[in-house]
């Protein structure tokens, strides 16, 4: 295909919370979503032992293994390390290496009590000393990691302290209540004191599974763990391969050269395709991504709040979720926040193109029309803008001129450059996280330079809060402020169709987690 | 005479690579983003973005860059890939064996087969062979090579399971697991070349036939055979050679698609994930390769005209 395609699906997959917060019951009631025979992946009891392939895109010739990097080989982490918590099914942290962490009342001081008698890969015993040498290497500026964003404003290197070997302490500089949910995140993963320069290639964590070999954009191999402090996996080993090209992938699955398609959302021919092979099926991964037009706030017409509103008003959700994915996934009704987090909050204003049609005459756009930039950097990112032109058209008179950048530069000139383009983030961030990083000002994922002052500081209430009935409350205060003013059109969450062999039974993926564990072969 | 030719010819070679070297320089300086810019992608914070272009040096000048290249270049260093830090001779030479594999079965195999069916179609001209292998060289040559490589998986790969779709191993893999997934890619490659040889030979064969000389030869009593190996081939062969030489620079150039659908670890892919990249020391050797195999390939299609034809073997007489 073009090199447009080589290895940028995988880029956009690092963003940030691959996947999607799905429970395994959700999976299972959503039989038919995706248009294809079996939506959700098989469940049963898997043989002991077998080498499982797993066909993986490449994030660049210049992968690694080092979690905290923005250039990780994301399908080995899961295998080869742990966190310090994970993710539940339901969103909420749980216990993976800390096996207990507690707050001072103030959410200032967090102490988590470490697991004991774990072993990383080569022996070496599991720590606190390791905990916080992974929470300063991810900090460290010469890292790079895009999680250092999200933790430094409240966290620094001096405010991590080891009393003991199985206690880690934790001063912020500033009050966050929801701290723990922001160690979920695939960045980080837990790395051995003292291995900043040789992890890249090591790979030596505490996970199921540790590294055989590993070769950036090539092949790799994992082997599994029996010290494993879950249990020993069901797979004896994994071997993963980098295919850059998405049919390419696809062909491996069909040819049977592959038992499952890592990382790539199927478009709807293919999925069909696959799911009438006689080796290989589908599974749907609910609510992967969610899908965005966002307006910048700082450009004409957007910087009138007004005019952001009429927008939202002016299409119709459903409509464009059904052109623009075959209605293979949710209406999102401009929130973000997936409908089953825990501080969801269920409000929208009803789309209103009558209303949409006065404020945009107002404005002068009625005449005027809008520029909407789009590339091929992801499939659905044109269907989106082609649905929303003429939602908008049909109902509120509104041009919108649908224009196709170069994907290979789109999120360098056309991202947080253009006033009006389309865009996509994978679901899986922890509220506090999502809100923070890609709607407040400040953040340099901020990509409609909104800035809102009642928003940021139910946010900061939000963090100071220790119960959680109000912190809830306070995160839901934030959504209505951000559902009203905000500058981000978010029409619809859109499922992930992945791709694999009939033979694989448990296969589990939500948020950051891919269930290693479990995964197998039918007996 | 003849040496004066080459020579003339390598010196011209020399310049076509400097030129094309010069000429993906500038073009990559054209597209929009960098090494940094793509490398960080989304992460792309403007410190971010100043601190990996200090640190790949490409805050200097472009004009200097091409100058610090071409100067390693001269001295037969081609600096080391921005991306992998591996030495461009190395990473690159790795890509190259496996295109070279891939390229000599082609070469060997399909240009030999396309010159015999070329024969066969021209010899029987207007005959059922020669419609067969004229109908079918026109649809070879005008499906697109993604839609050739395409089918070929779904029929052997994935419906009758006889061959491997992709090559699972990388840029490393041993030739022994090349020879189990090159097949399809090879038979892609044939298909789609083969056409061009195969119409030009058919061609320069009739042509041959409605010679003199071949009129001559016969009515002198010499046997069928004799007049086909000794006159008809020789000739007809000449105006072939500059398709096969151009179709054989293509192979090393141009098996992007087909590389890139059997995930193949050739120079091809490697030239995809550069220009994605923007990794320019990679990306000019690849250029300047390609540039001397297009060279290299049409000085030997002529030295081979050359020795094929006795008129310009020897000079002075020619014409």
């Amino acid at each position: 295909m073009s090199e447009a395609q080589y290895g940028i699906t995988r880029r956009s997959a690092l963003l940030g919370g691959v996947a999607a917060v799905t429970a395994p019951w959700l999976l299972a009631a959503c039989g038919d979503s995706g248009g294809s025979p079996q939506a959700a992946a098989a469940t049963g009891t898997a043989q002991k032992g077998g080498t499982m392939h797993i066909a993986r895109p490449p994030a660049s010739n210049a992968e690694t293994l080092d979690p905290a990097s923005s250039l990780s080989a994301y399908e080995y982490l899961g295998a080869l390390y742990s966190r310090l918590v994970k993710q539940a099914a339901d969103g909420t942290a749980t216990p993976d290496l800390a096996t207990h962490w507690e707050a001072t009342p103030d959410s200032l001081k967090w102490t988590f009590t470490l697991r004991d008698g774990v072993k990383f890969h080569n022996g070496k015993a599991f720590t606190s000393a390791d905990a916080a040498y992974t929470l300063a290497h991810i900090l460290d500026p010469a890292t790079k990691s895009p999680q250092a964003g999200v933790l430094s404003p409240f966290l620094d290197k001096s405010g991590i302290a080891t009393p003991d070997a199985q206690t880690l302490v934790v001063t912020l500089k500033s009050p966050n209540a929801e701290f723990v949910s922001l160690l979920m995140n695939y960045n980080c993963y837990v790395i051995p004191a003292d291995s900043a320069s040789t992890i890249g290639a090591s790979g030596i964590g505490t996970g199921p599974f540790q590294l055989v070999s590993f070769k950036a954009a090539g092949k790799g191999s994992v082997k599994a763990n029996a010290d494993y402090f879950g249990g020993k996996p069901n797979l004896d080993a994994i071997e993963f391969t980098a295919i850059a090209d998405v049919q390419a992938r696809v062909n491996a699955l069909l040819a049977g050269q592959v038992d499952l398609v890592a990382q790539t959302n199927l478009d709807y021919a293919t999925s069909k395709t696959v799911a009438a092979s006689s080796t290989a099926t589908t599974a749907t991964v609910k609510n992967a991504e969610w899908y965005v037009l966002p307006m910048l706030c700082t450009l004409a017409p957007f910087t009138d709040v007004s005019v952001r509103q009429a927008f939202k008003l002016a299409y119709q959700p459903q409509e464009v979720l059904d052109l623009a994915v075959h209605g293979r996934g949710s209406v999102a009704n401009n929130n973000p926040v997936i409908p089953t987090d825990a501080y969801y909050l269920d409000y929208k204003v009803t789309p209103d193109p009558d209303k949409a049609k006065s404020l945009l005459q107002a404005a002068g756009l009625l005449s005027k029309g809008q520029d909407l930039y789009t590339s091929s950097y992801d499939s659905v990112l044109t269907p989106m803008a082609l649905a929303y032109q003429s939602s908008v058209k049909k109902a509120a008179g509104l041009t919108v001129d649908v224009k196709t950048a170069s994907a290979d530069s789109y999120y360098t000139d056309v991202w947080i450059k253009k006033p009006l383009c389309a865009s996509y983030w994978y679901t899986g961030r922890p509220i506090d996280q999502l809100l923070n990083q890609i709607f407040r000002a400040g953040s340099s994922y901020n990509e409609t330079l909104w800035s809102d002052a009642t928003f940021g500081s139910a946010l900061d209430a939000a963090r100071k809060e220790p119960d959680q009935a109000k912190r809830k409350q306070h995160y839901q205060d934030a959504q209505k402020i951000l559902v009203d003013n905000s500058g981000s059109i978010v029409p619809f969450f859109a499922d992930r169709t992945v791709g694999l062999s009939k033979k694989v039974v448990n296969y589990t993926e939500y948020g950051f987690e891919f269930d290693y564990l479990n995964i197998g072969f039918r007996q | 005479m003849l040496l004066r030719t080459v020579l003339r010819r390598i010196g011209y070679a020399l310049l076509t690579m400097l030129l094309a070297s010069l000429l993906v320089f500038t073009a990559l300086q054209a597209l929009p983003g960098d090494l940094a810019t793509q490398l960080l992608g989304r992460d792309a914070t403007p410190s971010a973005v100043a601190q990996l272009r200090a640190t790949l040096h490409l805050d200097r000048p472009a004009w200097r860059r091409y100058l610090d290249w071409l100067g390693g270049a001269l001295h037969g260093d081609f600096g080391r890939s921005l991306v992998s830090h591996q030495a461009v001779l190395d990473e690159a030479g790795r890509y190259l064996r496996n295109t070279a594999i891939l390229a000599a079965i082609v070469i060997v195999a399909g240009i030999t087969l396309s010159l015999a069916l070329g024969v066969v179609a021209g010899l029987l001209r207007d005959r059922w062979p020669d419609h067969t292998i004229s109908s079918l060289s026109l649809i070879g040559m005008s499906v697109p090579e993604f839609t050739v490589s395409t089918v070929l998986v779904l029929v052997f790969a994935v419906q009758l399971g006889w061959l491997p779709a992709v090559v699972t191993d990388g840029a490393d893999a041993s030739v022994g697991e090349l020879m189990r997934v090159i097949w399809l890619p090879a038979a892609a490659l044939t298909i789609v070349m083969a056409a061009y040889i195969i119409r030009m030979m058919r061609t320069s064969v009739i042509d041959v036939l409605g010679s003199e000389y071949v009129t001559a030869a016969r009515i002198r009593g010499l046997s069928g055979t004799r007049v086909l190996f000794r006159h008809v081939l020789p000739n007809a062969l000449l105006p072939t050679l500059n398709v096969i030489a151009i179709n054989i620079a293509w192979l090393v150039g141009g098996v992007v698609v087909v590389e890139s659908i059997f995930n193949y670890p050739g120079i091809g892919t490697l030239m995809l994930r550069a220009v994605h990249d923007r990794d320019l020391p990679v990306l000019q050797f690849i250029a300047v390769l390609g540039a001397a195999t297009f060279v290299v390939c049409n000085l030997l299609a002529d030295l081979a005209a050359t020795w094929l034809n006795p008129r310009l073997r020897t000079p002075g007489r020619a014409g």
